[in-house]
C-alpha cells in the first residue's frame, strides 16, 4: 500500500459514509453533472435577478418597429423582435417562467403520482388494480394530446398549464413508486418493524416511503426537463401562457416561427435557452442516477 | 386491450361534456344562437342522464360515427381517414429512420465501449432528448430548406408535380402509378420532417441499443460461445443482437407514442397535411368534433403498437408465451 493510499484509506476510516453522502461524493466527480450544475445555476441567476441582468423592460418597446427585424446589434446583444423588444431581456425574465413552470408541474405530478403509487404498492388487491388501471389509461394518449385536451378544457392560464403539465406526469411517478414499494414491501426490515407491531400507516411513512424515493428523484429531476419542453410544445400550438408581460421562450419561438428565413435570431435564440436549460436538468438528472445507483451507469 | 379502450372512449366522452359550453358548442362552434343551441341539445338528447348518452355515442363511435367538422362540414370519420396516410407514412420513415440509424449506432457503440463512436452517440442522444421537436424540425428547415435549399420544406408533392390518389400515401401512390418523378419528389419532401421526427427516436433507440447490448456482451453464454469457437460474426448476430433486441423493442413502442405527439409539431413546421396539422387546427377554430376525433385516433393507434410490441417479444424471446 503507497502512502497515498494509506492516506485514502484513513480519510474513508474517519468520514462516516451513508447512502446520501455518498452518492453527493460520485455526483462531485461526475464531470456532466457539474455542467447540468453550471447551466442551471446561471438560469437560475437569470431568473431570480431579471430585472438587475436584462438591461431594459422585456415589454417595451426599446428600438424600432420592422416587419423582419435584424438580429444581434450593438446596444442589443441578441438583437429586436418586430415590435422593437429587446430579444435578450424577454429570454432573461423568460427563465422565471420556465423553471418555474418545469418545477410547479413537476411537483403536481410527483405528489399526486406519490399518494397513488403509494396507496397501489401498499394496499394492494383492488386499490391497486383500480388505480393502476387509470394510469395505463393516461398513459395510453400520448403525453401532449392529454396536455391540448386539459388546458382546451381548464383554459390557458398559467396555473392551468402547469396543472396539464403535471397531470401527464403523475402515471410515470405513480408507477415508479409502486414497483419501489413492491420490491420493499417484502424487505426484512419491513417484515421486523410489523412484527414488533409498528402501525400500518408509519411503516408505509417511515420505513418504506425513505426507502423506495431515490427512483423518484431522478425521475422527478428527469421530468422538469420534459415539463419545460412540453410548455414550451403547447406555447408552439397555440395554447402556452398567453400574457404578453411574462415572455416565456416557447412563445416567443412560436410567434416568430414564420419569421424563420430573414429574422432567425428569433428562432433560434428562445430555442438554444430551451435546449440548454432541458440539457442542464437532464445532465444534473443522470448524474443524480448514477450517484445514488452506481449499478444503474450505463 | 379492450378495456383500455373503452376507458379511452368515456375519458373522450367526457372530455367533450366538460368543454366549456357543452358538446352543443362543440357541434355548433361558438358562434351559434341560443335557440339553436337548445334545438340541438334537444336532438342530441343532452337531457339524458349521462350514461344513456354514454350507450348511443358508444353506439356511434362503434359505427364510426364521430360527428361532423364545424368548420368543413365534412363528417369527422372522412376527415380522419383522408389525413391519416400522410401521418402514417411521415411517421414510418421517421421510424425507418431512427431504427435503421440507431440500432447499428448502438451497436457499434458497446462495441467499442468508451471509443468515439461511444462518446458521441452519448452526446448526441443527451441533445437528442433535450431538443424540442419543433425547434430541430425549424433547425433543419432553416439550414437544408432555406440556407442551402436543397430540399423542399412545405407539404407532401411540389405543386408541379401531378399525382393519382388511389390510397393516399404519396410514396405507394407514385409506386402503383408508375410515375417516378412524383415517386422522387415524394421522397424528397419526406427527407426533412422525417429526419426532425425521427432524431429523438433515433437518440433513444442508440441509447438503449447500447446499454442492451453491454449487457448482453458480459454474459456467460457470449463468453462460451466465443470460448467454444464459435465464429464471432456468428456470435454478434445468433448470440449478442438477438438478446440485446429486447429492450429496444419495448423501447421503440414507448417511442411511437412520442412520435406521434412529436407529429403534430412537425407537422406543423413542414405544413404536412397530416392528422397532427388537422387537430392543431381543430383546437384554433375550436372544432371539438375533429380534437375528440383526432385524439382517439392518436390514442386508438398508440394502444394497437403496444399490442403489436406485446406480440413481438413472443418472437424474439420465445420463453414469453401468452396464454
Amino acid at each position: 500500500m503507497s502512502i497515498a493510499e494509506a492516506e485514502a484509506a484513513q480519510i474513508s476510516l474517519e468520514r462516516p459514509s451513508g447512502l446520501w453522502r455518498d452518492a453527493l461524493d460520485r455526483f462531485r466527480r461526475n464531470p456532466g453533472a457539474l455542467v447540468g450544475v453550471f447551466l442551471i445555476v446561471v438560469f437560475i441567476i437569470a431568473a431570480v435577478f431579471a430585472p438587475a441582468i436584462a438591461p431594459f423592460d422585456p415589454g417595451k418597446q426599446v428600438g424600432p418597429l420592422a416587419t423582419n427585424p435584424q438580429g444581434p446589434s450593438e446596444g442589443y446583444l441578441l438583437g429586436l423582435d418586430e415590435q422593437g423588444r429587446d430579444l435578450f431581456s424577454r429570454i432573461v425574465y423568460g427563465a422565471r417562467l420556465s423553471l418555474l413552470v418545469g418545477l410547479v408541474s413537476v411537483l403536481v405530478g410527483l405528489a399526486f403520482g406519490l399518494i397513488l403509487g403509494a396507496l397501489a404498492g401498499y394496499l394492494g388487491g383492488w386499490v391497486d388494480f383500480a388505480i393502476m388501471r387509470v394510469m395505463d389509461l393516461m398513459l395510453s394518449i400520448p403525453g401532449l394530446l392529454l396536455a391540448i385536451g386539459l388546458v382546451t378544457i381548464l383554459g390557458r392560464g398559467l396555473f392551468q398549464i402547469m396543472l396539464a403539465v403535471g397531470v401527464i406526469q403523475i402515471p410515470i411517478f405513480a408507477r415508479l413508486l409502486r414497483g419501489s414499494i413492491l420490491g420493499q414491501r417484502e424487505a426484512d426490515y419491513v417484515l421486523a418493524a410489523r412484527s414488533v407491531g409498528v402501525p400500518g400507516r408509519k411503516i408505509l411513512l417511515v420505513h418504506i416511503l425513505p426507502n423506495s424515493i431515490a427512483p423518484l428523484i431522478v425521475q422527478g429531476t428527469l421530468a422538469m426537463a420534459t415539463a419545460i419542453i412540453e410548455v414550451a410544445a403547447l406555447s408552439f400550438v397555440g395554447l402556452g401562457p398567453n400574457d404578453p408581460r411574462f415572455p416565456e421562450w416557447g412563445n416567443i419561438l412560436a410567434e416568430n416561427a414564420n419569421r424563420l428565413q430573414e429574422s432567425a435570431h428569433l428562432v433560434f435564440f428562445p430555442g438554444l435557452a430551451i435546449v440548454l436549460s432541458a440539457l442542464g436538468i437532464n445532465l444534473i438528472g443522470d448524474g443524480l442516477r448514477e450517484a445514488i445507483d452506481p449499478k444503474l451507469k450505463s | 386491450m379492450v378495456p383500455i379502450l373503452l376507458g379511452l372512449s368515456i375519458l373522450v366522452f367526457l372530455f367533450v361534456r366538460a368543454l366549456p359550453g357543452g358538446p352543443a358548442i362543440a357541434l355548433l362552434g361558438e358562434r351559434a344562437t341560443e335557440e339553436s343551441l337548445e334545438q340541438i341539445e334537444e336532438n342530441l338528447g343532452l337531457d339524458e342522464p349521462l350514461h344513456v348518452q354514454y350507450v348511443r355515442y358508444l353506439g356511434n363511435l362503434i359505427e364510426g360515427d364521430l360527428g361532423t367538422s364545424v368548420s368543413t362540414r365534412q363528417p369527422v370519420t372522412a376527415e380522419l381517414g383522408r389525413r391519416f396516410p400522410a401521418t402514417f407514412e411521415l411517421a414510418a420513415a421517421a421510424m425507418i429512420f431512427a431504427i435503421g440509424l440507431g440500432i447499428p449506432l448502438g451497436y457499434l457503440a458497446a462495441k467499442r465501449y468508451q471509443g468515439v463512436l461511444d462518446n458521441v452517440s452519448l452526446v448526441m442522444s443527451l441533445i437528442g432528448v433535450s431538443i424540442p421537436v419543433f425547434f430541430l424540425a425549424l433547425l433543419l428547415k432553416y439550414v437544408f430548406g432555406v440556407q442551402l435549399g436543397w430540399l423542399p420544406t412545405i407539404g407532401r408533392l411540389g405543386i408541379t408535380v401531378s399525382l393519382d390518389h388511389p390510397t393516399n400515401f404519396y410514396v405507394l401512390d407514385s409506386v402503383l402509378t408508375a410515375n417516378w418523378s412524383a415517386f422522387t419528389d415524394s421522397l424528397k419532401h419526406l427527407v426533412l420532417p422525417a429526419i426532425a421526427l425521427g432524431t429523438i427516436p433515433l437518440a433513444i433507440v442508440a441509447r438503449i441499443t447500447r446499454a442492451a447490448t453491454l449487457d448482453v456482451l458480459s454474459e456467460d453464454y457470449v463468453r462460451t460461445a466465443r470460448a467454444k469457437g464459435l465464429d464471432p460474426l456468428v456470435v454478434d448476430r445468433r448470440h449478442v443482437l438477438r438478446n440485446a433486441m429486447l429492450p429496444v423493442v419495448t423501447v421503440v413502442g414507448l417511442q411511437t407514442g412520442l412520435l406521434l405527439t412529436g407529429a403534430v409539431l412537425t407537422e406543423t413546421v413542414f405544413a404536412w397535411p397530416g392528422l397532427g396539422t388537422l387537430i392543431l387546427n381543430a383546437i384554433r377554430f375550436r372544432d371539438y368534433a375533429v380534437l375528440q376525433g383526432g385524439i382517439l385516433v392518436f390514442a386508438f393507434i398508440f394502444v394497437v403498437v403496444n399490442l403489436l410490441v406485446d406480440i413481438s417479444y413472443a418472437f424474439l424471446n420465445p420463453r414469453i408465451r401468452y396464454r
